[in-house]
């Protein structure tokens, strides 16, 4: 490498680290260095779903979880209740009895674009991959601000272990780096799930919409929600009748705490300014120092 | 100067007193003679608190081995922070905020006035972030990681947990230098003594920064919680409000733990200063009391600006107005009242009233208006064991907090050679 | 998404806040005085 490629390169990661970590409001830890390629995602197709709960069981398979029973009359009395992810279990379907029939509806981690919870985390354990997969590293600490800060409730905290961790659909982060596609997309018999790049599985939602206007609803949750997730849902009914809520916003999570994170160094560069001036105004003349404290008595006398 | 050579006889005279720490084992000598109890030890506090010590030490080496989950905690995967991060971390820092506040007064303000309880202030403030925030370590999950933040080699800096965790280790440092004149003076240290008095102003400059940013950054660690947290409670401007209510909430603990101090050692306290003592309370009560006026009109701003005046009439209103009407404007009247009647018993039972609510608050926010729409069933509810680890560290806390009063010239008159200085 | 189009004021509560801050102007005056009464 020669010396000004080297500095071109030196000099833009400089510029990268200053400007893309420290100072572009945007961005958070969510979101480092995601121009690198495009998000990956799934389309969910709720209209599609028999509610076998293949994926759930291929999903268990494929990240070492307890394997479910998913012969037909266990699936009958599983799905009469509602049901949430776990730490023992990174993917739930729910059937939904709605005007339009038994809706059964896939949910897991929607790999929000700018995740809350990896925002939160101190350590970046919780981290947004350049390829869209929201992933978990064992140098957490426990402090489970991630359950606290996502908006689907989807981290879960391994509460029964000794060397507990944080558990949640990494869309198969491990079997992408091989070239593979999720456990529960490749399992789906009915083609409910489509994995893709955000760009194609929003353009498929919204060609299948505008081909069928009268079975979907015009909207596809997870396009902005929360800033736009990874995963992105199709349905017949509105979709706070399938369980999702409608209340999240369309502002990222993590640009709530910026009003709080950006006040930082203008505490840290005017309140020492002000308490010093303070300090120094409030000082009885030099000659008749009676009654001053003795501390601020020896740092002056420190300082000449 | 005349006044010198009276000030060296007083040494002379009190030279006795000092240690005189030549060396290391000269130190372990000092030390060893120090650890031991002093006077009865059969005492009823002792008594009773000494079985819940030791009952609460043994469930935290359970609770490390074990993991966080029943028996030991009722935490889940609705509620992941409970009474330690709701109770001991955040309401513990709040109480601890007096610390900072005095530390403007005194030091910045120059209101002399106060200085006569700065050392014991800033002493329980050290001491709650040594234990209260300390306790954090219990509540962490992966506890072995907990150097992470601070010399891992993936600082999230854009988190608002790393900026709280680097400012409660920071400020630890800030409120040990502050306090650290005064061992000095026990250790009979003299140039040590001269050295760290002088970088008080700095330390105080600074813990106020710190403070300011992890009072405030205690509810930034909620604001993603937007969902969750009921309208009536959450806002963008949480930070703010917790800034300001920690001014009183640590105000009203400095008059709380110094009306009990007061009666506990006494004996320490020269005359004098039991009668400047009233003039102290009244004055805190002013500010406690001028302080949550403020903090009430904040809350009905926010109120007003967040919409969520029509939640008002519904179990969760009631509660909210029973908070900011109970617990905050009734013994803001109250202290108001009592400074201007220079009644101290109207003052120390507005100080209570005051601290139950600032509880009332922070845990409002960790667990009950957290996820309020679960049922009542299934809301997260202190467990026994979590609620013994809490009055452990609380009692710990205040053993720590005596053996160092009555070693170190906290309440007591510094020694003649450190008066000096003034 | 038709909801994206209807018009939200985002200002809405402005003018009531403000009404609020006089409210507090005044009655701030008046807890000045209490709090620093002569006691009787």
């Amino acid at each position: 490498m020669d010396r000004r490629n080297f500095l071109k390169i030196f000099g833009s990661g400089v510029a990268t680290a200053a400007t893309g970590n420290l100072l572009n409001p945007a961005k958070t830890n969510a979101s480092e260095d995601n121009q690198a390629t495009e998000f990956y995602g799934i389309l969910v197709d709720t209209t599609r779903c028999i509610g076998c709960r293949r994926c759930e069981k291929a999903c268990a398979e494929a990240n070492g979880l307890p394997v479910p029973d998913i012969d037909e009359l266990t699936n009958k009395s599983v799905l009469e209740k509602m049901r949430r992810t776990s730490d023992t279990q990174y993917t739930i379907i729910n059937r939904y009895d709605t005007e339009k029939g038994p809706i059964y509806v896939p949910k897991r981690c929607m790999h929000c674009n700018q995740p809350g919870c990896a925002a939160a985390c101190l350590v970046k354990a919780m981290r947004k991959r350049p390829s869209g997969h929201v992933t978990w590293d064992a140098n957490c600490i426990g402090c489970r601000l991630c359950m606290v800060s996502c908006p689907f409730d989807i981290p879960k905290f391994e509460y029964t272990k000794a060397m507990p961790r944080i558990q949640k659909c990494n869309l198969c982060y491990d079997r992408y780096k091989k070239g593979g596609i999720p456990a529960c997309v490749e399992v789906c018999p009915t083609q409910v799930l489509v994995f893709g790049t955000r760009r194609q599985i929003l353009e498929e939602g919204k060609r299948r919409i505008a081909a069928d206007p009268d079975k979907y609803v015009n909207h596809i949750y997870g396009e902005y929600e929360v800033g736009g997730t990874s995963h992105l849902y199709l349905s017949s009914v509105p979709f706070e009748q399938i369980g999702f809520r409608k209340d999240l916003g369309t502002v990222p999570y993590p640009e709530y705490s910026t009003g709080f994170l950006f006040a930082v160094p203008f505490i840290f560069v005017l309140w020492p300014i002000a308490m010093l001036g303070i300090n120094r105004a409030t000082k009885k003349d030099d000659e008749s120092g009676h009654g001053e404290n003795h501390e601020n008595k020896e740092h002056e006398k420190g300082k000449h | 100067m005349a006044g010198e050579k009276l000030d060296t006889v007083a040494i002379v005279e009190e030279k006795d007193d000092s240690p005189k720490i030549k060396n290391l084992s000269d130190f372990w000598t000092f030390l060893k003679k120090e650890l031991k109890p002093r006077g009865n030890i059969a005492t009823p506090f002792n008594l009773i608190s000494l079985p819940i010590m030791i009952l609460g030490y043994i469930f935290i080496v359970y609770r490390l081995a074990a993991g966080l989950g029943k028996p030991i905690t009722n935490l889940n995967q609705d509620f992941p922070w409970g009474l330690w991060i709701g109770f001991d971390v955040v309401t513990g820092v709040a109480f601890a905020g007096g610390a900072y506040v005095l530390c403007f007064v005194v030091y910045i303000l120059r209101a002399e006035k106060y200085h006569a309880i700065i050392r014991a202030t800033v002493l329980n403030g050290f001491l709650a972030y040594l234990f209260y925030a300390g306790a954090i370590v219990l509540d962490i999950g992966r506890w072995w990681n907990i150097y992470n933040p601070m010399i891992g080699n993936s600082f999230g800096v854009n988190a608002v947990m790393f900026l709280v965790a680097w400012h409660f280790f920071l400020y630890m440092l800030a409120e040990l230098v502050e306090f650290s004149p005064t061992i000095a003076e026990w250790l009979g240290m003299k140039r040590l003594r001269k050295i760290l008095g002088s970088l008080t102003l700095g330390a105080v400059v600074f813990g106020i920064c710190l403070s300011t940013l992890h009072q405030s950054g205690l509810a930034a660690l909620m604001i993603m919680a937007k969902n969750k947290i009921h309208p009536l409670w959450y806002t963008e401007f949480i930070p703010i409000l917790y800034f300001v209510s920690s001014i009183f909430a640590g105000l009203s603990m400095v008059i709380f733990e110094g009306s009990i101090s007061h009666k506990v050692f006494g004996d320490q306290i020269d005359e004098a200063h039991h009668k400047h003592y009233d003039d102290i309370l009244v004055g805190l009560a002013r500010i406690c009391s001028v302080a949550m006026f403020g903090y009430f009109f904040l809350k009905i701003i926010l109120l007003v600006h967040e919409h969520a005046v029509p939640y008002l009439n519904s179990p969760m209103g009631y509660w909210f107005l029973l908070e900011i009407i109970g617990f905050v404007l009734v013994p803001c009247f109250m202290f108001a009242h009592g400074a201007q009647q220079r009644n101290t018993s109207t003052i120390k039972f507005a100080a209570v009233i005051t601290m139950i609510g600032i509880i009332i608050n922070r845990l409002n926010y960790t667990f009950i208006a957290y996820n309020w729409y679960v049922p009542l069933s299934q809301k997260y509810w202190p467990a026994p064991m979590e609620l013994i680890i809490t009055a452990s560290i609380i009692l710990t806390e205040i053993w720590a907090f005596r053996w160092i009063v009555n070693r170190m010239p906290v309440l007591k008159e510094p020694p003649a050679w450190a008066r000096k200085l003034h | 998404m038709e909801e994206l189009f209807t018009y939200t004021d985002i200002f809405a509560t402005k003018g009531v806040e403000y009404l609020i801050i006089i409210a507090f102007f005044i009655l701030i005056v008046a807890f000045w005085g209490l709090v620093n009464m002569r006691p009787q």
